[in-house]
Protein backbone atom coordinates (compact mmCIF):
# COMPACT_ATOMS: atom_id res chain seq x y z
CA UNK A 1 0.00 0.00 0.00
CA UNK A 2 1.60 3.42 -1.27
CA UNK A 3 0.22 6.49 0.49
CA UNK A 4 1.22 10.09 -1.03
CA UNK A 5 0.71 13.75 0.36
CA UNK A 6 -2.34 12.54 2.30
CA UNK A 7 -3.87 15.43 3.86
CA UNK A 8 -7.16 15.18 6.45
CA UNK A 9 -8.50 18.62 7.86
CA UNK A 10 -10.38 19.05 10.95
CA UNK A 11 -11.35 22.51 12.35
CA UNK A 12 -8.50 21.88 15.68
CA UNK A 13 -6.73 19.06 14.07
CA UNK A 14 -4.70 18.46 10.73
CA UNK A 15 -3.51 14.86 9.58
CA UNK A 16 -0.15 15.11 7.58
CA UNK A 17 0.72 15.74 5.19
CA UNK A 18 1.67 11.22 5.05
CA UNK A 19 3.94 9.65 2.76
CA UNK A 20 3.48 6.09 3.55
CA UNK A 21 4.30 2.83 2.00
CA UNK A 22 3.46 -0.19 3.65
CA UNK A 23 5.52 -3.21 3.10
CA UNK A 24 3.87 -6.24 1.43
CA UNK A 25 4.64 -9.35 3.70
CA UNK A 26 4.89 -8.06 7.22
CA UNK A 27 3.47 -6.90 10.10
CA UNK A 28 3.88 -2.86 10.23
CA UNK A 29 2.68 -1.17 13.83
CA UNK A 30 1.79 2.54 13.54
CA UNK A 31 2.91 3.65 17.11
CA UNK A 32 1.94 7.06 18.58
CA UNK A 33 0.65 8.54 21.88
CA UNK A 34 -3.23 9.23 22.21
CA UNK A 35 -4.35 12.20 19.70
CA UNK A 36 -1.46 11.49 17.26
CA UNK A 37 -3.88 10.73 14.24
CA UNK A 38 -3.28 7.36 14.07
CA UNK A 39 -7.39 5.84 13.90
CA UNK A 40 -7.43 9.26 11.12
CA UNK A 41 -4.40 7.72 9.45
CA UNK A 42 -6.31 4.75 9.52
CA UNK A 43 -9.82 5.35 9.13
CA UNK A 44 -8.87 7.51 5.82
CA UNK A 45 -7.03 4.81 4.39
CA UNK A 46 -9.54 1.67 5.35
CA UNK A 47 -12.55 4.54 3.79
CA UNK A 48 -13.86 4.65 6.75
CA UNK A 49 -14.14 8.43 5.74
CA UNK A 50 -12.71 10.52 2.81
CA UNK A 51 -9.73 12.22 3.15
CA UNK A 52 -9.20 16.50 1.76
CA UNK A 53 -6.21 15.88 -0.33
CA UNK A 54 -3.76 12.79 -1.24
CA UNK A 55 -3.57 9.49 -3.07
CA UNK A 56 -3.90 6.16 -1.43
CA UNK A 57 -2.66 2.89 -4.19
CA UNK A 58 -4.95 -0.11 -2.47
CA UNK A 59 -2.82 -3.84 -2.41
CA UNK A 60 -0.23 -2.21 -4.76
CA UNK A 61 -2.80 -1.60 -7.96
CA UNK A 62 -5.71 -0.07 -7.22
CA UNK A 63 -6.36 3.73 -6.88
CA UNK A 64 -10.21 3.24 -5.79
CA UNK A 65 -11.31 2.03 -2.02
CA UNK A 66 -14.49 1.02 -3.04
CA UNK A 67 -13.40 -1.30 -6.04
CA UNK A 68 -14.57 -5.01 -5.00
CA UNK A 69 -11.24 -6.20 -4.27
CA UNK A 70 -10.04 -4.07 -2.11
CA UNK A 71 -13.21 -4.11 -0.67
CA UNK A 72 -12.97 -8.23 -0.30
CA UNK A 73 -9.10 -7.95 0.29
CA UNK A 74 -9.18 -5.32 2.99
CA UNK A 75 -10.17 -6.52 6.88
CA UNK A 76 -10.81 -3.49 8.95
CA UNK A 77 -11.66 -3.73 12.17
CA UNK A 78 -12.16 -0.07 14.52
CA UNK A 79 -10.67 0.11 17.98
CA UNK A 80 -14.48 0.34 19.33
CA UNK A 81 -18.05 0.30 18.38
CA UNK A 82 -17.42 -2.19 15.20
CA UNK A 83 -20.74 -4.09 15.76
CA UNK A 84 -23.76 -2.44 16.80
CA UNK A 85 -24.62 -1.92 21.08
CA UNK A 86 -27.78 -3.76 20.50
CA UNK A 87 -26.43 -6.61 18.14
CA UNK A 88 -26.01 -10.01 19.47
CA UNK A 89 -23.17 -12.64 18.45
CA UNK A 90 -26.42 -13.81 16.38
CA UNK A 91 -26.86 -10.68 14.48
CA UNK A 92 -22.82 -10.71 13.22
CA UNK A 93 -22.98 -14.36 12.48
CA UNK A 94 -25.95 -13.16 10.01
CA UNK A 95 -24.21 -9.87 8.96
CA UNK A 96 -20.69 -10.98 8.42
CA UNK A 97 -21.80 -13.63 5.73
CA UNK A 98 -24.24 -11.38 3.96
CA UNK A 99 -22.04 -8.27 3.74
CA UNK A 100 -18.63 -10.27 2.42
CA UNK A 101 -17.90 -13.04 -0.15
CA UNK A 102 -14.88 -14.54 1.26
CA UNK A 103 -16.04 -14.86 4.93
CA UNK A 104 -15.97 -18.29 6.62
CA UNK A 105 -18.34 -19.51 9.30
CA UNK A 106 -15.56 -22.40 10.49
CA UNK A 107 -13.25 -19.86 11.02
CA UNK A 108 -14.89 -17.56 12.80
CA UNK A 109 -16.08 -20.82 14.79
CA UNK A 110 -12.50 -21.73 15.06
CA UNK A 111 -11.09 -17.75 16.38
CA UNK A 112 -14.01 -17.37 18.61
CA UNK A 113 -13.08 -20.58 20.60
CA UNK A 114 -9.51 -20.24 20.06
CA UNK A 115 -10.01 -16.11 22.08
CA UNK A 116 -12.50 -18.32 24.27
CA UNK A 117 -15.04 -16.33 23.27
CA UNK A 118 -18.60 -18.05 23.79
CA UNK A 119 -21.01 -18.55 20.69
CA UNK A 120 -24.46 -17.78 22.56
CA UNK A 121 -26.06 -16.99 19.29
CA UNK A 122 -28.15 -20.55 20.13
CA UNK A 123 -29.47 -19.10 23.46
CA UNK A 124 -32.87 -18.02 23.35
CA UNK A 125 -31.46 -14.36 24.38
CA UNK A 126 -28.12 -13.85 23.60
CA UNK A 127 -26.17 -11.07 25.16
CA UNK A 128 -26.18 -8.00 23.85
CA UNK A 129 -23.38 -6.22 22.55
CA UNK A 130 -23.91 -3.40 25.09
CA UNK A 131 -23.29 -5.69 27.81
CA UNK A 132 -19.78 -7.20 26.47
CA UNK A 133 -16.50 -6.24 28.15
CA UNK A 134 -14.29 -3.94 26.14
CA UNK A 135 -12.02 -7.22 25.92
CA UNK A 136 -14.62 -9.60 24.74
CA UNK A 137 -15.96 -6.58 21.98
CA UNK A 138 -12.31 -6.25 20.58
CA UNK A 139 -12.62 -10.09 20.51
CA UNK A 140 -15.17 -10.56 18.50
CA UNK A 141 -14.61 -7.92 16.24
CA UNK A 142 -11.16 -9.61 15.59
CA UNK A 143 -12.63 -12.75 14.83
CA UNK A 144 -15.40 -11.94 12.59
CA UNK A 145 -12.73 -9.72 10.37
CA UNK A 146 -9.96 -12.51 10.69
CA UNK A 147 -12.14 -15.16 9.49
CA UNK A 148 -12.36 -13.63 6.15
CA UNK A 149 -9.95 -14.36 3.63
CA UNK A 150 -8.10 -10.68 2.80
CA UNK A 151 -5.05 -9.90 1.42
CA UNK A 152 -4.50 -6.99 4.05
CA UNK A 153 -5.49 -6.62 7.68
CA UNK A 154 -6.03 -2.87 9.21
CA UNK A 155 -6.50 -3.02 12.89
CA UNK A 156 -6.95 -0.05 15.17
CA UNK A 157 -5.36 -0.60 18.69
CA UNK A 158 -6.44 -4.05 18.59
CA UNK A 159 -4.45 -4.97 21.81
CA UNK A 160 -5.30 -1.72 23.78
CA UNK A 161 -8.12 -3.81 25.52
CA UNK A 162 -6.64 -7.14 25.64
CA UNK A 163 -4.73 -8.86 28.83
CA UNK A 164 -1.38 -9.53 27.92
CA UNK A 165 -2.32 -13.34 27.74
CA UNK A 166 -4.98 -12.37 24.71
CA UNK A 167 -2.08 -10.13 23.17
CA UNK A 168 0.33 -13.23 22.94
CA UNK A 169 -2.44 -14.67 21.12
CA UNK A 170 -2.86 -12.12 19.11
CA UNK A 171 0.86 -11.87 17.75
CA UNK A 172 0.72 -15.60 17.28
CA UNK A 173 -2.40 -14.96 15.23
CA UNK A 174 -0.65 -12.29 13.39
CA UNK A 175 2.04 -14.72 12.56
CA UNK A 176 0.27 -17.36 11.50
CA UNK A 177 -1.74 -15.31 9.17
CA UNK A 178 1.70 -13.97 7.54
CA UNK A 179 3.02 -17.62 7.31
CA UNK A 180 -0.52 -18.49 5.94
CA UNK A 181 0.09 -15.45 3.20
CA UNK A 182 3.27 -16.90 2.10
CA UNK A 183 5.02 -13.22 1.58
CA UNK A 184 1.53 -11.90 0.19
CA UNK A 185 -0.42 -10.93 3.53
CA UNK A 186 0.17 -7.17 5.12
CA UNK A 187 -1.19 -6.23 8.54
CA UNK A 188 -1.46 -2.58 9.51
CA UNK A 189 -2.00 -2.00 13.17
CA UNK A 190 -2.01 1.11 15.88
CA UNK A 191 -0.59 1.09 19.54
CA UNK A 192 -0.22 3.01 21.88
CA UNK A 193 1.74 0.98 24.05
CA UNK A 194 4.31 -1.07 21.51
CA UNK A 195 5.26 -3.52 24.94
CA UNK A 196 3.62 -6.33 24.14
CA UNK A 197 3.42 -5.87 20.33
CA UNK A 198 7.43 -5.83 19.96
CA UNK A 199 7.76 -9.69 18.59
CA UNK A 200 5.04 -9.14 15.96
CA UNK A 201 6.04 -5.81 14.49
CA UNK A 202 7.99 -5.93 11.56
CA UNK A 203 8.29 -2.41 10.38
CA UNK A 204 7.20 0.35 12.63
CA UNK A 205 5.52 4.09 11.75
CA UNK A 206 6.11 6.04 14.60
CA UNK A 207 3.79 9.54 14.29
CA UNK A 208 2.56 12.89 16.56
CA UNK A 209 0.95 15.22 16.24
CA UNK A 210 -0.70 14.46 12.89
CA UNK A 211 2.80 13.63 11.04
CA UNK A 212 5.03 10.62 10.30
CA UNK A 213 8.45 11.11 12.62
CA UNK A 214 10.21 7.88 11.82
CA UNK A 215 9.87 4.95 10.05
CA UNK A 216 11.79 1.42 9.44
CA UNK A 217 12.12 -2.05 9.90
CA UNK A 218 12.59 -2.84 13.50
CA UNK A 219 15.86 -4.62 13.27
CA UNK A 220 16.99 -1.53 11.14
CA UNK A 221 15.81 0.73 13.73
CA UNK A 222 17.47 -1.04 16.60
CA UNK A 223 21.00 -1.43 14.81
CA UNK A 224 21.10 2.40 13.51
CA UNK A 225 20.65 3.65 17.07
CA UNK A 226 22.30 3.37 20.87
CA UNK A 227 20.23 3.98 24.56
CA UNK A 228 22.29 5.67 26.28
CA UNK A 229 21.58 6.43 29.78
CA UNK A 230 23.16 7.57 32.98
CA UNK A 231 23.32 9.60 35.70
CA UNK A 232 21.60 13.47 35.50
CA UNK A 233 25.18 15.26 36.20
CA UNK A 234 26.32 14.22 32.83
CA UNK A 235 23.31 15.18 30.70
CA UNK A 236 24.20 18.39 29.88
CA UNK A 237 27.62 16.93 28.62
CA UNK A 238 25.84 13.96 26.69
CA UNK A 239 23.19 16.43 25.22
CA UNK A 240 25.26 17.51 22.00
CA UNK A 241 25.87 13.71 21.11
CA UNK A 242 22.21 12.39 21.36
CA UNK A 243 19.66 12.44 18.83
CA UNK A 244 16.97 12.80 21.41
CA UNK A 245 17.10 13.25 25.39
CA UNK A 246 15.36 13.62 28.48
CA UNK A 247 15.59 13.78 32.40
CA UNK A 248 13.61 12.47 35.03
CA UNK A 249 14.36 11.26 38.39
CA UNK A 250 18.03 10.84 38.66
CA UNK A 251 18.84 9.62 35.27
CA UNK A 252 18.77 11.04 31.77
CA UNK A 253 17.95 9.05 28.72
CA UNK A 254 18.40 9.31 25.55
CA UNK A 255 18.87 8.12 21.87
CA UNK A 256 22.44 8.31 19.84
CA UNK A 257 22.95 7.48 16.29
CA UNK A 258 25.60 4.12 16.05
CA UNK A 259 28.30 6.12 14.49
CA UNK A 260 28.55 8.30 17.50
CA UNK A 261 28.38 5.79 20.15
CA UNK A 262 31.98 5.59 20.34
CA UNK A 263 32.24 8.82 21.71
CA UNK A 264 30.26 7.31 25.39
CA UNK A 265 33.25 5.14 25.89
CA UNK A 266 35.65 8.19 26.87
CA UNK A 267 36.38 8.60 30.23
CA UNK A 268 34.35 11.48 30.67
CA UNK A 269 31.14 8.93 30.25
CA UNK A 270 32.27 5.73 32.20
CA UNK A 271 29.13 6.01 34.33
CA UNK A 272 27.29 6.29 31.18
CA UNK A 273 25.59 2.68 29.74
CA UNK A 274 25.25 2.25 26.37
CA UNK A 275 22.73 -0.44 24.62
CA UNK A 276 20.80 -1.91 22.11
CA UNK A 277 16.98 0.01 22.52
CA UNK A 278 14.34 -2.06 22.88
CA UNK A 279 11.51 -0.98 20.83
CA UNK A 280 9.80 0.18 23.10
CA UNK A 281 12.64 2.15 24.37
CA UNK A 282 13.11 3.65 21.18
CA UNK A 283 9.42 4.56 20.98
CA UNK A 284 9.45 6.56 24.22
CA UNK A 285 12.38 8.13 23.27
CA UNK A 286 11.52 9.21 19.41
CA UNK A 287 8.13 10.55 20.85
CA UNK A 288 9.34 12.25 23.62
CA UNK A 289 11.70 14.21 21.01
CA UNK A 290 8.75 14.83 19.15
CA UNK A 291 7.17 16.44 22.09
CA UNK A 292 10.02 18.34 22.76
CA UNK A 293 10.13 19.92 18.88
CA UNK A 294 6.74 20.68 19.34
CA UNK A 295 6.81 22.60 22.30
CA UNK A 296 9.93 24.46 20.88
CA UNK A 297 8.19 25.57 18.09
CA UNK A 298 4.97 26.92 19.75
CA UNK A 299 7.04 28.81 22.39
CA UNK B 1 16.14 -24.42 18.00
CA UNK B 2 17.10 -22.59 21.23
CA UNK B 3 16.69 -18.69 21.37
CA UNK B 4 17.16 -16.63 24.81
CA UNK B 5 14.84 -13.73 24.41
CA UNK B 6 16.69 -11.57 27.14
CA UNK B 7 20.00 -12.59 25.67
CA UNK B 8 23.05 -9.89 24.91
CA UNK B 9 23.40 -11.85 21.63
CA UNK B 10 20.81 -10.25 19.17
CA UNK B 11 17.83 -12.71 18.19
CA UNK B 12 18.99 -13.07 14.63
CA UNK B 13 23.19 -13.42 15.35
CA UNK B 14 21.68 -16.57 17.81
CA UNK B 15 19.47 -18.53 14.88
CA UNK B 16 22.34 -17.44 12.05
CA UNK B 17 24.53 -19.40 14.73
CA UNK B 18 22.54 -22.24 14.97
CA UNK B 19 21.95 -22.54 11.08
CA UNK B 20 25.73 -21.79 10.40
CA UNK B 21 26.94 -25.38 12.76
CA UNK B 22 23.96 -27.38 11.09
CA UNK B 23 24.76 -26.41 7.77
CA UNK B 24 28.67 -26.81 7.92
CA UNK B 25 28.36 -30.69 10.19
CA UNK B 26 25.97 -31.25 7.39
CA UNK B 27 23.22 -31.80 9.42
CA UNK B 28 21.22 -29.74 7.10
CA UNK B 29 21.98 -30.62 3.50
CA UNK B 30 23.03 -29.29 0.34
CA UNK B 31 20.61 -28.69 -1.86
CA UNK B 32 17.58 -28.67 0.74
CA UNK B 33 15.96 -25.45 1.70
CA UNK B 34 16.03 -23.70 4.78
CA UNK B 35 12.39 -22.94 6.74
CA UNK B 36 10.24 -20.83 5.70
CA UNK B 37 10.94 -17.00 6.72
CA UNK B 38 7.47 -16.92 7.89
CA UNK B 39 6.87 -20.31 9.04
CA UNK B 40 9.85 -20.17 11.27
CA UNK B 41 8.68 -16.94 12.69
CA UNK B 42 5.76 -18.13 13.74
CA UNK B 43 7.58 -21.15 15.11
CA UNK B 44 9.81 -19.28 17.58
CA UNK B 45 7.31 -16.40 17.77
CA UNK B 46 9.69 -13.91 16.92
CA UNK B 47 9.13 -10.95 13.67
CA UNK B 48 9.44 -11.72 10.23
CA UNK B 49 11.70 -9.38 10.15
CA UNK B 50 13.95 -10.89 12.61
CA UNK B 51 14.16 -14.26 11.01
CA UNK B 52 14.79 -12.37 7.62
CA UNK B 53 18.14 -10.58 8.75
CA UNK B 54 19.28 -14.11 10.02
CA UNK B 55 18.79 -15.72 6.69
CA UNK B 56 20.80 -12.51 4.65
CA UNK B 57 23.68 -12.77 7.00
CA UNK B 58 23.64 -16.58 6.09
CA UNK B 59 23.62 -15.08 2.40
CA UNK B 60 26.43 -12.85 3.01
CA UNK B 61 28.56 -15.40 4.38
CA UNK B 62 27.79 -17.93 0.91
CA UNK B 63 26.34 -20.56 3.21
CA UNK B 64 22.81 -20.08 1.81
CA UNK B 65 21.55 -18.52 -1.61
CA UNK B 66 18.22 -16.44 -1.63
CA UNK B 67 15.94 -18.19 -4.50
CA UNK B 68 13.03 -15.92 -6.00
CA UNK B 69 9.61 -17.49 -4.65
CA UNK B 70 11.17 -20.62 -3.35
CA UNK B 71 13.13 -19.21 -0.11
CA UNK B 72 16.70 -20.15 0.95
CA UNK B 73 18.43 -22.81 -1.02
CA UNK B 74 21.61 -24.50 1.13
CA UNK B 75 24.87 -24.08 -1.07
CA UNK B 76 27.29 -26.86 -1.23
CA UNK B 77 30.25 -26.17 1.17
CA UNK B 78 33.80 -26.07 0.77
CA UNK B 79 34.28 -28.98 2.84
CA UNK B 80 38.42 -28.54 3.05
CA UNK B 81 38.10 -24.94 4.14
CA UNK B 82 35.71 -25.58 6.48
CA UNK B 83 38.01 -28.25 8.23
CA UNK B 84 40.74 -25.98 7.75
CA UNK B 85 39.03 -23.11 9.77
CA UNK B 86 38.00 -25.48 12.33
CA UNK B 87 41.50 -26.71 12.60
CA UNK B 88 42.87 -23.23 12.87
CA UNK B 89 40.55 -23.05 15.79
CA UNK B 90 41.67 -25.75 17.38
CA UNK B 91 45.17 -24.23 17.55
CA UNK B 92 44.16 -21.12 19.17
CA UNK B 93 42.53 -22.88 21.69
CA UNK B 94 45.45 -25.02 22.58
CA UNK B 95 47.79 -22.13 22.50
CA UNK B 96 45.49 -20.61 24.86
CA UNK B 97 45.38 -23.32 27.48
CA UNK B 98 49.28 -23.88 27.16
CA UNK B 99 49.44 -19.78 28.43
CA UNK B 100 47.00 -20.32 31.21
CA UNK B 101 49.10 -23.78 32.35
CA UNK B 102 52.22 -21.57 32.48
CA UNK B 103 50.96 -19.20 34.31
CA UNK B 104 49.24 -21.46 37.10
CA UNK B 105 52.99 -23.35 36.99
CA UNK B 106 51.57 -26.65 35.31
CA UNK B 107 54.38 -28.82 33.86
CA UNK B 108 54.10 -29.92 30.59
CA UNK B 109 53.04 -33.59 31.41
CA UNK B 110 50.54 -32.52 33.86
CA UNK B 111 48.84 -30.69 31.35
CA UNK B 112 49.03 -33.38 28.60
CA UNK B 113 47.30 -35.60 31.89
CA UNK B 114 44.66 -32.93 32.18
CA UNK B 115 44.04 -33.03 29.06
CA UNK B 116 43.80 -36.80 28.58
CA UNK B 117 41.42 -36.54 31.56
CA UNK B 118 38.89 -34.31 29.87
CA UNK B 119 39.13 -36.02 26.55
CA UNK B 120 37.94 -39.53 28.80
CA UNK B 121 35.03 -37.32 30.41
CA UNK B 122 33.74 -36.12 27.68
CA UNK B 123 33.75 -39.13 25.91
CA UNK B 124 32.02 -40.81 28.39
CA UNK B 125 29.74 -37.97 28.36
CA UNK B 126 28.38 -39.15 24.65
Amino acid sequence: MRIEHLVKKYSRFTLGPVDLEIPEGFATALIGENGAGKTTLLDSIAGIHSFTSGNVMWLGTYTDVDEPDVRNGIGYCSSNNFFPDAWTMRNVKRAMPAAFDNFSMDKFRLLCREFRLEDDSGARRPLKILKYSDGNKMRLALAATMARSTKMLILDEPGSSLDPVMRDDLCCRFRSYLAEGGGRTSILFSTHDIADMESAADYVIFMAYGKIIKTGFTEDLRAQYRYVHGDAALADKAHTHLETMYVSGGVFEGLCEIEKAGIFTAADFTDVAVEQPTLRQLSVLLLRGAERRAAESAA
Amino acid sequence: MKILQNSEEPIYQQIAVQFRGQILSGTIQEGSYLPSIRGLAQELKISVITTMKAYEMLAEEGLVTAVQGKGFLVNAQNRELVKEQHLRQVEADLQNAITSAHIAGLTDDELVEMMQTLIRVSHEGE
